[in-house]
């Protein structure tokens, strides 16, 4: 302890000798002693922490304000779609009348696979087996059946040429007609084959894919809508090859009078 | 990086005060203090002047939020606002979605047993025994009947002669013209049934029409269109029904074209055969 007092002693007595170096050496020390330099910083903080502050409620009025008006204007629309325009339920009880259309419409198929056969006779029988066979690949064997039940053409010397090409080409009509029978009927059965495909498809269809099926759906119609037209159209041919038959026999039968006529007259004149 | 420059400073300052104590001289002590003075100016840093620029920051980001952010979120409401409004008031206005409903409701009501009821009037018009029994099979909608049709279209139209009676040729054209008119009186039967059956589909997508959202009356008018085809696909199995029957009556009027061309052969040769015996 003494030591120290007589150190500290020493030390004074050298700065009282040596007052300007004691001056000099206490500035440099009072200026490189450790200051806070917090106090720079603290001032930025608080405006950092004011900024902050200041845009968070910015954020709040501004961006979260708009965003809640938007998220209302959203709900808004949601709600308005599930309960006005998409209902679930109304979707779910759509689906459940396409399956009750469904229903109905194979209760229809099996009505018409209902066999109509009614020949008694064995050429009969079979002629008319190929005729309701609803199978293309029988078309090939109808012509002979056609011959034995309505007979073929007759020989040359049996018929006058123009008797024998109306005979032929009303065979030719009625026959083309039974194979679009045959034809026709076999394309029905694919169309509602068809039809029921789709008719499952819907029902597990969504509101947007709907339409999708609606459009295929649409496409088959027009495609049903030319065969039926196709078929028409063979109606059409065998009436008017009935008519043109019913109009050659007219005049026949004014050539027929005629040759007669002629043939009187001859045999009066030889007498 | 810190320590190093704190030891670095500790040393200049222990050098300094161990050059200022031992100084000789108070011009060594003053030229000592200036170039303390000079290397402290130039070795400190400079004062931070970040204060400033913080501030710009805030003011930066508020502007962007102000002006980019909530106008974007203004624009972004309005748009789905008017969306919103077209939704609502020109897609799918719910006015005109219930008064649709009611249309369909009010043609429900007008038109379905109007048309039932015409549809269900009796057309029956024969007068005897055979016919009526006839008839009533004809026109009774049911297909488990063919039996009893048959048996009847015999009664009215009589049975094919047996061979002693009629040619084969006859009796095979009689009974192939009897088999087409059956089969088509039975096809008939079960268009009649078919018919029902799709008259009844009709009434349940109109009745779900009635009820229907925009939503699920894609449903609807798909099914709809499916059963158009379904129903084109019977009007087709009519009509190759019909092209049957109308070929089959052209190929009897032939078949009887040829045989009279035989027959008037064979009595043409029979003439002859006369006069040559004469």
């Amino acid at each position: 302890m003494r030591m120290v007092i007589e150190s500290v002693k020493r030390g004074l007595s050298w700065a009282w000798g040596h007052k300007v170096r004691s001056v000099v050496l206490l500035v440099v020390l009072f200026l490189t002693l450790p200051k806070q330099v917090r106090s720079q910083l603290d001032a930025c903080c608080q405006v950092v922490a004011t900024g902050l502050t200041s845009i968070g409620s910015t954020l709040n009025t501004v961006v979260g304000g708009g965003l809640n008006d938007i998220l209302k204007v959203e709900q808004a629309i949601s709600n308005f779609e599930q309960k006005i325009v998409w209902p679930e339920k109304l979707i779910n009880e759509a689906r459940a009348l396409v399956a009750n259309v469904e229903g109905l419409f194979k209760q229809i198929e099996g009505i018409m696979r209902t066999p109509v056969n009614s020949a008694t006779l064995p050429a009969t029988q079979q002629f008319e087996q190929i005729l309701l066979s609803r199978d293309p690949n029988q078309i090939l064997q109808m012509s002979g059946q056609y011959s034995a039940v309505y007979g073929a053409l007759p020989a040359a010397a049996g018929l006058s040429p123009q008797m024998r090409d109306m005979t032929d080409m009303t065979d030719a009509a009625a026959q083309a007609a039974m194979k679009r029978a045959i034809q026709i009927d076999a394309l029905a059965d694919l169309e509602l084959q068809a039809a029921d495909q789709l008719h499952q498809n819907i029902q597990t269809a969504a509101p947007g894919s709907a339409p999708i099926i609606e459009a295929e759906a649409d496409a088959w119609l027009v495609r049903a809508n030319a065969y039926t037209q196709s078929a028409t159209a063979d109606l059409m041919r065998v009436r008017a090859i009935d008519l043109a038959n019913a109009s050659a026999n007219v005049k026949n039968g004014a050539s027929n009078a005629a040759a007669i006529q002629q043939q009187i007259y001859n045999l009066l004149k030889r007498q | 990086m810190a320590p190093l420059t704190n030891a670095l400073f500790g040393f200049l300052f222990v050098l300094f005060c161990y050059l200022i104590v031992t100084a000789r001289t108070r011009r060594r002590v003053l030229v000592l203090t200036l170039t303390g003075l000079l290397v402290v100016t130039l070795v400190s840093p400079p004062p931070i002047q970040a204060q400033g620029g913080v501030l710009v920051a805030i003011q930066s980001v508020m502007n962007t939020i102000n002006r980019v952010l909530g106008q974007a979120l203004k624009a972004i409401n309005s748009v789905r606002t008017a969306v919103s409004n077209i939704y609502q008031k020109v897609v799918w206005p719910v006015a005109l979605i219930n008064q649709a409903r009611g249309m369909v409701t009010g043609m429900i009501g007008q038109y379905r047993s109007l048309m039932q009821n015409i549809f269900r009037l009796n057309l029956r018009s024969a007068t005897l025994p055979n016919p009526v029994g006839l008839e009533n099979f004809m026109r009774n909608h049911q297909t488990n009947d063919f039996a009893s049709l048959t048996t009847m279209f015999g009664s009215t139209y009589g049975s094919v002669p047996n061979v002693t009676m009629s040619g084969a040729l006859d009796r095979t054209m009689m009974d192939m013209d009897d088999a087409l008119a059956m089969g088509n009186l039975k096809t008939l039967k079960m268009s009649d049934a078919a018919g029902d059956l799709t008259l009844q589909a009709a009434d349940g997508i109109e009745t779900a029409a009635s009820q229907a959202a925009p939503g699920s009356a894609p449903f609807l008018t798909a099914t709809a269109i499916v059963a158009s085809i379904q129903s084109q696909a019977l009007t087709q199995k009519m009509l190759a029904a019909e092209l049957r029957q109308e070929a089959a009556r052209l190929a009897h009027d032939n078949s009887l074209r040829k045989r009279g061309s035989a027959m008037t052969g064979d009595v043409s040769t029979q003439i002859l055969n006369l006069l040559k015996r004469n």
